[in-house]
């Protein structure tokens, strides 16, 4: 491969950890949409630099609130 | 008594007569096996993110309340029976809730309802983070 190896530098500690104390909250699409693709997909955690234990929240946050029609299963959500 | 929080999403072109009406049968049932309520929010109608049901848009309902656990079956079973109701989703915060617990998470609720009421006043734009370059590293595989 002539493609160099990427490393992904994003040592960053998990968001949730440090600054926010914000609580994943199935109930706010607001916050969910900064963790979700514009096609609608989670965000891997190796991307965004959540620990294991957050993005597993997260993960169930994303999936429930889409069951309730507050985020899409495909696409974006319209304002 | 466990702590269970329930979202619903009823039609929204019934009126408010029958929204209040549902949400009245559901509070009787919690009420009727000693439970109580600890938070009933209507968040109005919305738009949904996808059709269900071939509607559009949606009349959310928020419940927080203390109930056991065969309360929980009831209400779903009167949902489930009910064409007004598009979707019903249960979540359990957690066991057994005594008086000061219920005491204590009303006061939460309240708390985190004025802290958003300021905060919405206040306005404030807090994205540091740039969606683009996610989108980009996301879309490399």
């Amino acid at each position: 491969m002539s493609q160099p190896k990427k490393v992904f530098s994003r040592r960053r500690v998990c968001r949730f950890c440090t600054d926010k104390d914000v609580t994943i909250d199935y109930k706010d699409p607001k916050t969910l949409k900064n963790f979700v693709t514009e096609r609608g997909k989670i965000i891997p955690r190796r991307i965004y630099g959540t620990c294991a234990k957050h993005q597993r929240e997260l993960t169930e946050a994303v999936k429930r609130a889409r069951q309730l029609a507050l985020l899409p299963y495909m696409g974006t959500v319209q304002p | 008594m466990r702590h269970y929080e329930t979202t619903f999403i009823l039609r929204p072109n019934l009126g408010e007569d029958q929204f209040t009406e549902i949400i009245d049968r559901t509070t009787a049932i919690i009420n009727g096996d000693e439970g109580s309520i600890i938070c009933l929010d209507r968040w109005g109608i919305k738009r949904l993110a996808y059709e269900i049901n071939k509607e559009v848009q949606g009349y959310y309902v928020y419940l927080n309340y203390a109930a056991p656990g065969k309360t929980v079956d009831e209400i779903e079973r009167i949902f489930r029976i009910d064409d007004r109701v598009l979707r019903y989703l249960t979540v359990k915060l957690g066991d057994s809730m005594n008086a000061a617990a219920i005491e204590a998470e009303k006061q939460r609720i309240a708390e985190k309802a004025a802290a958003r009421e300021k905060a919405l006043s206040e306005d404030a734009e807090n994205d540091e983070f740039d969606s683009e370059e996610l989108e980009d590293e996301a879309n490399q595989e």
